[in-house]
């Protein structure tokens, strides 16, 4: 075995955390292009994702979830960067609904058979056409739960309580249900 | 408890994420109510459309190699260009098809081509350098000279390499394994000078374009001689087979180097 390759930060710059943190590459991409919507911002987002880590690694807990750390890194960049866009009148917003007004109304809570059905039809382009309907914030969420984080780490990531995030999720999926229901007639 | 209570925790039920005791008051409450019932069972159809219909978007090769070439080094601010290429994309498009058209551009165009596939073919020598020094197990076989080293490639890639220098005091074999060049297998023999390691990449050479210009001969080679990112890089093309050499080391050790494993015939 060659000494130069492994172990601490070595002769070409590479660490521990840093191999480990490159396994993570294709989930914080689906995330990212989930967020910007499109692959030239979310290879950026997920580039200067990667290059805040390593310039925060010290941060990093040993033992703690660093698919959530850099799931935090990257959403943070991206609320940031989103910000940035905002307050520049020459580009355009990349998400303008707000997450409180897209919950559907209680009754809505419940398909009929028929409907239910329907919506075992709707197809991978209508979910994921649904899903970007969404804010950001439900986007966030739902992902990150699909991902197999736990309400803490989401509450983390997102930086609110736990207690928040269910209601969050409960919300997003009602509105995701909602607007496959749509798509499904 | 209620049917809201049981609507909140719907999502948690199903992933076993409770406490017994809620679980059990969830599971007894969807026992004796239809309504929440049908609200479980359309949880559950969600999160299987999502599970297996939500298209993923894994990261693209090429950025996956950006990033392990490159990824400690802080990217440089957008630029004009890529924030504003979408927009200006299909003007640009059109544009390059107006200057196709003239043969003067058309030349000049070829030119920068033939450069561009000339670095790019300098900065994959880089990376697959770079992705052997950053692997837990850079070397699939350990030297034990290369007569060990040769045959071990034997089955694993679908041409033999021929490389005749066994390494010597001043530049000792190390090993070898199986890499990728652009879109081919590789077998990679590791050197060392000093404490620096030397990545032989030897590939099939067709379908590639070849340096043609500024070339600079060793033995009866002749070589395409570069420098990317603080390594030295030289290339060069032998019958069916191509030869990329990366290091750290001086320039002019390398083609020390390299002269080697081109003797004169």
């Amino acid at each position: 075995m060659l000494s130069w390759a492994c172990g601490e930060r070595d002769t070409v710059g590479v660490s521990t955390l840093a191999n480990q943190a490159l396994a993570y590459v294709d989930v914080l991409h689906n995330l990212a292009r989930y967020l910007t919507g499109n692959e030239t911002d979310a290879e950026d987002l997920v580039q200067e994702t990667y290059a805040r880590a390593l310039r925060a690694e010290h941060q990093f807990t040993p033992g703690t979830n660093l698919k959530a750390w850099l799931f935090r890194i990257l959403r943070n960049t991206f609320v940031s960067s989103y910000r940035r866009r905002r307050n520049d009148p020459t580009v355009g917003g990349l998400d303008t609904v707000a997450a409180e007004t897209e919950a559907p109304a209680p009754s809505d809570w419940l398909l009929g058979d028929v409907e239910l059905d329907r919506l075992r039809k709707v197809v991978a382009d209508e979910i994921e056409a649904a899903l970007m309907t969404l804010s950001e914030e439900s986007r966030t969420v739902i992902l990150l739960d699909l991902e197999g984080l736990t309400e803490v780490e989401v509450a983390d990531v997102v930086g609110c309580a736990v207690g928040t995030v269910k209601s969050r999720l409960a919300r997003a999926r009602a509105a995701l249900r909602q607007k496959l229901k749509d798509y499904a007639r | 408890m209620r049917c809201d209570e049981v609507r909140l925790h719907l999502l948690d039920y199903q992933e076993g994420r409770l406490r017994l005791e809620t679980q059990n008051a969830v599971r007894a409450h969807l026992d004796g109510c239809p309504d929440c019932t049908r609200a479980d069972t359309v949880e559950q159809e969600l999160t299987r459309l999502l599970e297996q219909r939500l298209p993923q978007h894994p990261a693209s090769l090429a950025l996956k190699r950006r990033l392990a070439a490159r990824w400690w080094e802080p990217p440089a601010p957008r630029s004009w260009w890529s924030r504003r290429r979408a927009s200006l994309s299909p003007v640009l498009a059109v544009a390059a098809v107006v200057l196709v058209a003239a043969p003067v551009v058309y030349y000049e165009r070829a030119a920068s081509r033939a450069a561009r596939e000339q670095t790019a073919m300098v900065a994959e020598a880089v990376n697959d350098h770079l992705r052997l020094l950053a692997s837990p197990r850079p070397l699939d076989v350990e030297s034990g000279g290369l007569h060990q080293v040769k045959p071990w490639f034997a089955g694993r890639l679908d041409f033999a390499p021929v490389v005749t220098f066994e390494g010597d005091a001043d530049f000792p074999l190390k090993g070898g394994s199986v890499g990728y060049f652009r879109d081919r297998k590789a077998a990679v023999f590791v050197y060392a000078r000093r404490l620096h390691p030397i990545s032989l990449l030897v590939f099939r050479a067709d379908g590639l374009s070849w340096p043609s210009r500024s070339l600079t001969r060793v033995n009866d080679v002749e070589a395409s001689v570069a420098a990317e990112r603080g390594f030295n890089v030289i290339v060069w093309r032998r019958g069916e087979l191509g030869y990329a050499l990366v290091s750290d080391v001086d320039a002019g050790e390398l083609k020390a180097f390299a002269a080697r494993l081109t003797p004169a015939p």
